[in-house]
């Protein structure tokens, strides 16, 4: 897989992971909204309602890996001084009606809240890989978190890897929304800094599952740190977790993809040749449901069917993520989901029938960036229940010519 | 320089397909300065004595209201531009000697004081010329915050009844007025619609030695307004509407007649000049539904003076599927809307009892006796006392007195719009845990015809 330049205009400078993080991180003495100021202890803007963040959750991605304390803030408040000056930075238009959004943080016209980065973000690192976290229409606010990375930095290792990690966090745990997004960015920065894999496909496979491991130590390490943050409280923060690598084999004939994971976010392939299949296997009650004799609709029709029994977190009884690995030889997508999309399409040919459609309206402008944010619309549409989250990342198709969909997943 | 707050409180929670938003805004004035000497133009001040001929019986009235007079002009600060004006059918300077405002000094003061010994009562009340007069008077002055004290003992008799409304219209927005009933032959509507068009108070001087206190309370009021003119400026977004704009603390007044539409989505109010102190308002707006899970901003309420706006709040909208938060009434709307509607019995209740109509004035007084009770609004309790017996506020059970003094029902009249206010509590800032709890304090009630926080 060659390093493809980055799709032109789909890339906002401050719209990635690490920048959200340090934006709502940092020791805020301005609010990152509206730019009035707020109190050390005010948990909203008092002029705009924007939530405020104190604490460095996570380390930005250049930062040391060991930090020396203060560290991270100092970068963090940089970073915020950097991306949200409201008077250097002009507010996009209201999404709704077009509108001027005024330093309030509302529309002037309809008075929509302006949504905020974290509420909705977009990630293109490559031209083979993007995806969207999204609020939703009914939650508050977006406890999905998402990193996306490629190889091919200063610290390139020269496999050409994609890392993809979603955490969804537990709505009924407090500050989930600060554990998801350190989960994803410490996740993230495990696998992009994991050494290249010895020779052999054999070997590949042992070194990215030890990866994806050491991966999920350093996610839910960075959820416990959230935790501390908040002074252990009793419902700590915590989050599901999934994290893919995509690692070209040396003479590229082949792509390793291994995924680790926890809870009921989802990694599936839909491969041009028709392989479509769901990767993960969801640690639910819904599950557990299936296991014990239900059908799939029929659990999934359950109210505790979402109940997850793995998960993140200072609670967690076993962060230990389950890990599979495959070796798709055709090209196809990897496509990773938090459950605010699947909720509406489970199946792999239904999701699979999702993203077929939304390339088809697309037509020439299909990017796997577009594909994704038409996918999330299309959620929001059925209801947006929930925070939908959608990585996709094209496998084994160098060209990227025409983004090609699996053709028998039905 | 003065400072302006806008505290909101609200439950911005809706549940599904819900439209009305209900908010009480706070606003809050300090280091207003002095009226005049604040940067924002001269002030002037009228002293209108009515001199009818009833103003001596007996002659304690007109005695009374020489000094109240003299006294007020003491507090008249140097520099700001006055006149003491006698009505009667018809109206005469009594100082300075023309139709022209003077400039207060010492010697003026002296003068001004030693002119008001001097006048004696004769004829009939047309506080409709009086009212014009005023205005002419304010008008021909350069002064930019005008202000005055009007003082009658009788109901309009030698004028036709629209000369007052085409009077009170005219003086809109030209001054403000604060109207003071002495005795029991005047009218309380005829005063209070004088005081509600020029932003001012009504009250009632059952004993003519309290006058006195009173005029220097009022002046002193006054000239503590060192913010000219303030207006509350309400932005609504595309397609809703604005139901009420009510202030509710220090007294229960409907602004939404003063509605001045600016553009397609705001209004403004005139409030008047301010003091140091506080006002509350009652907004209610209705909104175009959202899905569940969106926020929308209901209102923007704002204090604009000059051109300037000088502090903001924001009304909220959050569309909620959580029961919980959805139906719990904001306390500082619910304490309001309860103080208004108690204005509203009392006045409706009182109205019914002098059309004879017992039986509906028992409901309404009754009902006014409960939401005082419960509302902690001692000082109404006491007014009420003295015009029914209350055989049982909780139930709102009263029996109206076979006597009553009718002095006792004006002054329940005119003070049924003062109200209680809730005790300031920071709001929470964490919409989940909704905006604190502040209980009525009923410590905090406001005097008559007074700001709180207005420097003794």
């Amino acid at each position: 897989m060659t390093d493809s330049p980055i799709v032109a205009g789909t890339v906002p400078a401050a719209h990635t992971s690490a920048d959200i993080s340090a934006d709502i991180s940092a020791d805020v003495s301005t609010c990152t909204n509206c730019g009035a100021a707020v109190g050390p202890n005010d948990g909203f803007c008092e002029e705009c309602g924007h939530t405020l963040r104190h604490d460095a959750v996570a380390a930005a991605p250049d930062a040391a890996p060991q930090p020396l304390p203060g560290a991270t803030q100092i970068i963090s408040a940089s970073s915020v001084i950097a991306s949200a000056s409201p008077t250097t930075a002009p507010k996009p238009p209201c999404a709704l009606c077009g509108h001027e959004v005024l330093d309030d943080g509302f529309c002037s016209n309809c008075g929509a809240k302006a949504l905020s980065k974290r509420d909705h973000w977009t990630e293109a690192p490559r031209a083979d890989l993007a995806g969207v976290c999204d609020k939703g229409i009914s939650h508050a606010r977006n406890e999905d978190g998402m990193a996306l990375a490629v190889g091919g930095g200063p610290e390139d290792f020269s496999d050409g890897r994609m890392v993809i990690l979603v955490c969804d966090g537990v709505t009924t745990a407090p500050e989930s929304d600060r554990a998801s997004l350190a989960a994803c960015i410490d996740g993230s920065n495990a696998l992009l800094s994991a050494p290249v894999a010895p020779e052999g496909a054999a070997a590949a496979v042992t070194h990215w599952t030890e990866q994806i491991r050491i991966c999920g130590v350093a996610a839910n390490a960075a959820a416990v740190g959230v935790a501390h943050t908040l002074g252990d409280p009793p419902e700590p923060p915590s989050c599901t977790f999934v994290a893919a690598v995509a690692v070209a084999a040396p003479d590229a004939s082949s792509t390793l993809i291994a995924v680790g994971w926890c809870g009921d976010s989802r990694a599936y392939w839909f491969g041009d040749d028709g392989d479509g299949r769901q990767l993960t296997v969801d640690h639910s009650l819904g599950t557990e449901m299936i296991a014990s004799g239900m059908t799939a609709a029929e659990a999934e029709a359950q109210p505790t069917s979402h109940t997850i029994t793995r998960w993140l977190g200072a609670d967690s009884v076993n962060p230990t993520p389950e890990i599979m690995t495959m070796t798709p030889t055709s090209a196809g997508w990897l496509i990773v989901v938090s459950d605010g999309m699947w909720n509406y399409a489970s199946s792999p040919p239904a999701l699979a029938l999702v993203m077929l459609r939304a390339a088809a309206d697309l037509g020439p402008a299909a990017t796997p960036l577009t594909i994704a944010e038409s996918m999330a619309a299309w959620a929001n549409e059925q209801g947006g229940h929930d925070n939908i989250t959608v990585a996709l990342g094209r496998i084994n198709d160098p060209t990227l010519s025409t983004p090609s969909i699996p053709a028998s997943t039905s | 320089m003065a400072n302006f707050s806008v505290q909101i409180y609200q439950n911005e929670f809706l549940s599904d397909n819900a439209t009305d938003v209900h908010a009480v805004a706070s606003v809050a004035c300090t280091d207003a300065g002095t009226a005049g000497h604040s940067g924002g133009g001269s002030a002037a001040e009228i002293i209108l004595i009515d001199t009818s001929g009833s103003m001596d019986l007996p002659p304690t009235k007109i005695t009374a209201a020489r000094r109240a007079a003299k006294v007020a002009l003491d507090e008249i600060v140097d520099g700001t531009q006055f006149a003491v004006v006698a009505g009667f059918n018809n109206v005469e300077v009594v100082y300075p000697n023309s139709f022209t405002l003077a400039t207060m000094d010492a010697n003026t003061r002296q003068q001004a004081q030693n002119a008001i010994t001097r006048i004696r009562p004769g004829g009939t009340t047309a506080i409709g010329l009086w009212v014009n007069t005023a205005t002419d008077m304010f008008l021909r002055s350069q002064a930019t915050q005008r202000h005055a004290i009007l003082l009658t003992d009788g109901r309009v008799e030698g004028e036709e009844p629209q000369v007052l409304s085409q009077a009170i219209a005219r003086a809109t927005g030209v001054f403000q007025c604060d109207c003071r009933g002495i005795g029991e032959n005047w009218d309380v509507e005829q005063l209070r619609r004088i005081s509600t068009a020029l932003l001012g108070t009504v009250d009632i001087v059952a004993d003519p030695h309290d006058l006195e206190a009173d005029f220097k309370q009022m002046m002193r009021e006054s000239m503590s307004r060192g913010v000219s003119d303030a207006r509350l400026r309400i932005w609504t977004p595309q397609g809703s509407e604005v139901l009420f704009v009510r202030q509710v603390a220090p007294e229960v007044q409907d602004l939404s007649d003063r509605a001045e539409r600016i553009s397609p989505l705001i209004v403004e109010y005139p409030t008047g000049a301010w003091s140091d102190g506080s006002r509350d308002y009652h907004i209610a707006v209705r909104v175009p539904v959202a899905p569940v899970g969106n926020e929308r901003l209901a209102a923007r309420a704002e204090i604009v003076v000059g051109d300037t706006v000088v502090a903001k709040g924001l009304i909220r909208a959050v569309w909620s599927g959580d029961v919980d938060l959805t139906t719990r009434i904001d306390p500082a709307v619910a304490h309001y809307t309860g103080q208004a509607n108690l204005a509203d019995a009392i006045q409706k209740g009182l109205a019914a009892k002098a059309a004879g109509d017992d039986r509906t004035a028992t409901v309404l007084l009754g009902q006014a006796a409960k939401l005082a009770h419960d509302t902690g609004n001692e000082s109404t309790t006491r007014l009420l006392a003295k015009v029914v017996d209350l055989v049982d506020v909780e139930a709102g059970t009263v029996r109206l007195k076979r006597e009553v003094q009718k002095a006792d029902e004006m002054a329940l009249d005119t003070r049924s719009t003062k109200t209680t206010r809730i005790r300031r509590t920071e709001p929470s800032a964490a919409p989940s845990e909704g905006g604190g709890l502040p209980a009525p304090d009923p410590a905090a009630a406001a005097p008559a015809g007074t700001d709180p926080g207005t420097p003794a």
